[in-house]
């Protein structure tokens, strides 16, 4: 469809990302993509792999798990912050505001997943955006489009089109502390 | 967008490109660019895959992956993303330098270009007065402008330019071409059952075969194999991983054989109508059984005869998969030579989800006069003591062994292009040795190697961001043909190797062979491509790729295959002219002793080769190297993760921190290349971890002369 059916007339857009963690190979291109896409510090991050390895030898396993901000529909983050620098887009994507920060860090607290850090160039709190810049221009997210294996998969819940609404009615998922309230927008496939 | 809309908007050319699968959303920019960024071509590993560069204000921001390449199919791993970093390196080498202390000493002065050329031009002619042009070394890496290098050291007359493969995989396409004519691709997006014989095509991306085995594994459910001393990645996405015996991966091949034949389990019609030789192999494998191969490989005798018997069910739409990055042990062709007969006795020849022959895109070539030949015959003595390998690539151990005694002639000079000699060859020592008995020697790179950090003269190359090259043609089921043209300006005083090239050429009385621009040489080629207006189209997409996988072309009764007997050579009477074993012959690999360990190598997805190592974006993700060892062995030595040990072989000895887990096999230890460097302008990995280079024994595959790069044991105290 055309950038701008994405906003269909019945409904706003409600992004969300559909992980396929089976797929990762911990390549960490989307790591170092999302660095330069969103020019993250050294040694701070807006998405990363975790890594569980189990088993003895020789019948080892090893799984990775993509994780970054789940842009909840209920986001803590936005509840905790005194000065309204993080707040949800209309669209469901969570975004701080710069100028309003004054890198308290309760939203580094509040988030049940550890997605926001304090940057140590501005003292800031920074986190993923979904790449919003990007999502505004009709692209996908850079983690999304530079992958592989294709492990991400980002749309529109909205719409009913949409690969992320196919996969999610079609086959089993989760998503992660589903208890704390949050409402988190990232779906595991299982 | 759908890709419908997408191709209107793109234009009529695009109707004969492949379909992608690609899910893609971008606005189309106007003008020279295509999408919203400059098209060209990624130059972090050898797989060329296709990249939009984003440039704003001068300055590259970011690089996209560029879908229209079926060979990338869409993606820019992590390596490819952190190229923006390299631009824009302090760390970069920024204008000519000239050594005065003493070789390593880290003493230079800052040269004009004029100085430097007439600096190198002056002593490669002195060497050449004093020894002939065969005096002269000529080596690199492969590259789009390295034809330029290996132009000129043709043109100065040596005999001696010597190209990577016989430190890569010289072994395997030897292997495959005495075999079939040709080397293959391995259909991998289409295959039912692969086995992977360290090839650990999940750490070490090759395209299009890791993005196709994932989307085989886990869309289309297909069977992975896999052997390796090592868990890796690869060996975690796996069905079934069997941590094979190093060394031993010939006897598993040739068990499969053996229960393939016995129980008739092979395709008769293919192997009666186009192979020679399946007699002689059937008698020939005989004696490997499952049973005995178990005693070698210490893998389960039933599990080879099951994976035997799913392999061949599974036929044609099976492969074993070859492999790619170097040779491992002495008998490598041989074991190479078992995949290719394994994989002929099954028919998966040229059938969807088997081997296929690579299909090519024509492109033209630009005409530089010929030199005459050089009078003298190589320094490594290819042609006498490797019959059957690439003369033209050389064999590169064989080769230093020779400089270092001074036979046949002594070779006093060596101009190096984009590689990094102390770390791709093993035993650093001996190449130490090498280079200090060097009279001169010469880099051309972006950055100050180890190996330029000995050298006389160092020229810095423009990035691949900065310049232009020739238009490149990669073979394959989908092949592609790709450019790369300048993003920016150099931000430095560097040349592109063409110009740096036509510098020294000028000044050693060899302009002839150069007179033309980079524009000039792109435009010949770029005139036959199959696609209307062929630079144009470049220029704005940076790639073509206009065919379709085809499958069978060679499976009819007048088909020739490139080989003696016109078939495929199971039995190979030019092997055993050469006096080499016409058929796989399997010795059991002496294993390592009185505590000792085999050092085994591999990659991981941020590291292919040791320049790597020193960009922050990768390196933030391996600071440093370790050396895995099993929680057995480290028990017994009392050696605990982030210990301190020393490491050492028979040819150095490195200090390098432990890391005891469990994903190695008890007899082997494993570390990571691209570290401890001896270059302090690589700040990051300076000291930093060990180089493998280090410890890693002189032994080479005796047919190809291929590096063999696991026949090192090592001996691991605490320290």
């Amino acid at each position: 469809m055309a950038t701008k059916t994405l906003k269909t007339a019945q409904s706003i857009r409600r992004f969300a990302m559909v992980i396929d963690a089976k797929k990762c190979i911990n390549c960490k291109a989307c790591v170092v993509a999302c660095k330069a896409e969103n020019q993250v510090p050294l040694g701070v991050f807006r998405n990363w792999i975790g890594e569980e390895a189990s088993g003895e030898y020789p019948r080892l396993r090893m799984s990775f798990d993509p994780e970054q901000c789940h842009h909840c529909a209920d986001p803590s983050c936005v509840r905790v912050c005194p000065t309204g620098a993080s707040w949800q887009r209309e669209d469901g994507i969570v975004l701080v505001k710069e100028d309003d920060c004054i890198g308290c860090k309760y939203c580094i607290i509040a988030c049940p997943y550890d997605a926001r850090y304090h940057n140590p160039e501005t003292h800031t709190v920074g986190k993923c955006t979904f790449c919003s810049h990007r999502v505004d221009r009709g692209e996908v997210p850079a983690c999304v489009e530079t992958c592989p294996s294709k492990v991400r998969v980002f749309g529109d819940l909205n719409d009913p089109k949409s690969q992320l609404h196919q996969l999610l009615a079609t086959r089993r998922y989760e998503v992660k502390n589903p208890q704390t309230g949050n409402g988190p927008q990232l779906y595991y496939l299982l | 967008m759908e890709r419908r809309t997408f191709m209107e908007i793109i234009g009529a050319g695009s109707m004969i490109l492949p379909p992608l699968a690609c899910n893609f959303r971008r606005p189309v920019a106007a003008g020279p660019t295509f999408l919203d960024g400059i098209a060209t071509t990624c130059e972090l590993c050898p797989n060329k895959c296709s990249v939009l560069a984003v440039v704003k204000d001068g300055h590259i921001t970011k690089l996209n992956p560029n879908p229209e390449n079926p060979k990338s199919r869409g993606m820019l791993c992590a390596r490819g993303n952190a190229a923006v970093q390299q631009v824009y390196d302090p760390d970069r080498l920024k204008q000519p330098l000239i050594r005065v202390g003493a070789r390593g000493e880290g003493k230079w002065r800052p040269a004009s270009w004029d100085e430097a050329f007439d600096y190198t031009a002056k002593k490669l002619s002195d060497i050449k007065a004093k020894h002939g042009p065969e005096g002269t070394l000529w080596s690199s890496t492969e590259g789009f402008q390295e034809i330029f290098f290996k132009n000129l050291g043709q043109a100065f007359g040596s005999p001696n330019v010597m190209r990577h493969p016989s430190l890569c995989l010289a072994s395997v396409n030897l292997a495959y071409s005495m075999t079939f004519g040709t080397v293959p691709s391995f259909d991998l997006l289409n295959a039912d059952y692969v086995i992977m014989s360290g090839a650990n095509r999940f750490e070490s991306i090759i395209t299009p075969d890791t993005m196709d085995l994932i989307g085989g594994t886990m869309e289309r459910k297909a069977k992975l194999i896999y052997l390796d001393p090592r868990f890796t990645v690869t060996a975690s996405k796996a069905d079934e991983w069997y941590p094979i015996k190093p060394g031993t991966d010939m006897a598993f091949i040739l068990a499969m054989m053996n229960v393939i034949i016995t129980e008739n389990r092979y395709d008769k019609a293919f192997v009666e109508s186009v192979t020679v030789g399946f007699e002689q192999l059937a008698e020939h494998v005989k004696p490997y059984t499952p049973e005995w191969a178990e005693g070698e490989t210490e893998i389960p005798a039933q599990d080879i005869a099951r994976i035997a018997r799913a392999f061949s069910d599974a036929a044609p739409r099976a492969v074993f998969y070859a492999g790619r990055r170097s040779s491992w042990y002495q008998n490598d062709f041989q074991m190479r030579r078992a995949q290719a007969l394994l994989n002929a006795i099954v028919g998966n020849w040229d059938r969807q989800g088997g081997m296929v022959p690579n299909q090519k895109i024509a492109k033209g070539e630009f005409l530089v006069l010929p030199w005459d030949d050089p009078k003298a015959s190589r320094v490594d003595e290819v042609e006498k003591a490797f019959p059957l390998a690439s003369a033209k690539d050389g064999v590169y151990l064989p080769l230093r062994e020779n400089v270092l005694k001074g036979q046949p002639y002594p070779v006093k000079g060596w101009m190096i292009y984009k590689q990094d000699p102390l770390h791709a060859l093993p035993d650093q020592g001996k190449t130490m040795k090498m280079l200090d008995q060097m009279e001169f020697v010469g880099v051309i790179d972006i950055a100050m190697s180890d190996t330029a950090w000995y050298a006389d003269v160092v020229f810095p190359e423009s990035h691949y961001l900065e310049r232009t090259d020739p238009i490149e043609v990669m073979p394959g089921i989908w092949p592609a043909a790709v450019y790369r043209q300048q993003v920016v300006k150099p931000i430095h005083d560097t040349k592109p190797c063409l110009e740096i090239a036509q510098g020294l050429a000028k000044r050693l009385g060899l302009s002839d062979y150069f007179d033309y621009t980079i524009e000039q040489w792109v435009e010949a080629e770029a005139k036959e491509l199959p696609v209307q207006n062929g630079l144009a189209h470049m220029k704005q997409r940076g790639v073509v790729a206009v065919s379709q996988p085809k499958y069978g072309a060679t499976l009819n009764p007048v088909h020739r295959f490139l080989t003696k007997s016109g078939k495929i050579e199971i039995f190979s009477e030019r092997l055993k002219e050469a006096g080499q074993d016409p058929l796989p012959v399997y010795t059991t690999p002496v294993q390592p002793s009185g505590g000792r360990f085999r050092l085994v190598l591999g990659r991981k997805a941020t590291i292919t080769h040791a320049t790597l190592t020193n960009l922050p974006w990768l390196h933030e993700h391996n600071p440093e190297n370790d050396l895995w060892i099993h929680p057995e062995p480290a028990a017994k030595l009392n050696i605990r993760s982030g210990d301190l040990l020393d490491v050492s072989s028979s040819v150095g000895q490195v200090r390098i921190k432990a890391r005891v887990t469990q994903e190695i096999r008890p007899d082997c230890v494993f570390m990571l290349h691209g570290f401890g460097k001896k270059s302090p302008w690589l700040k990051r990995v300076h000291n930093v971890g060990a180089a493998d280079s280090v410890l890693l024994e002189t032994a080479w595959d005796k047919v190809s002369g291929n590096a063999a790069m696991h026949e090192t044991f090592v001996k691991v105290v605490k320290v």
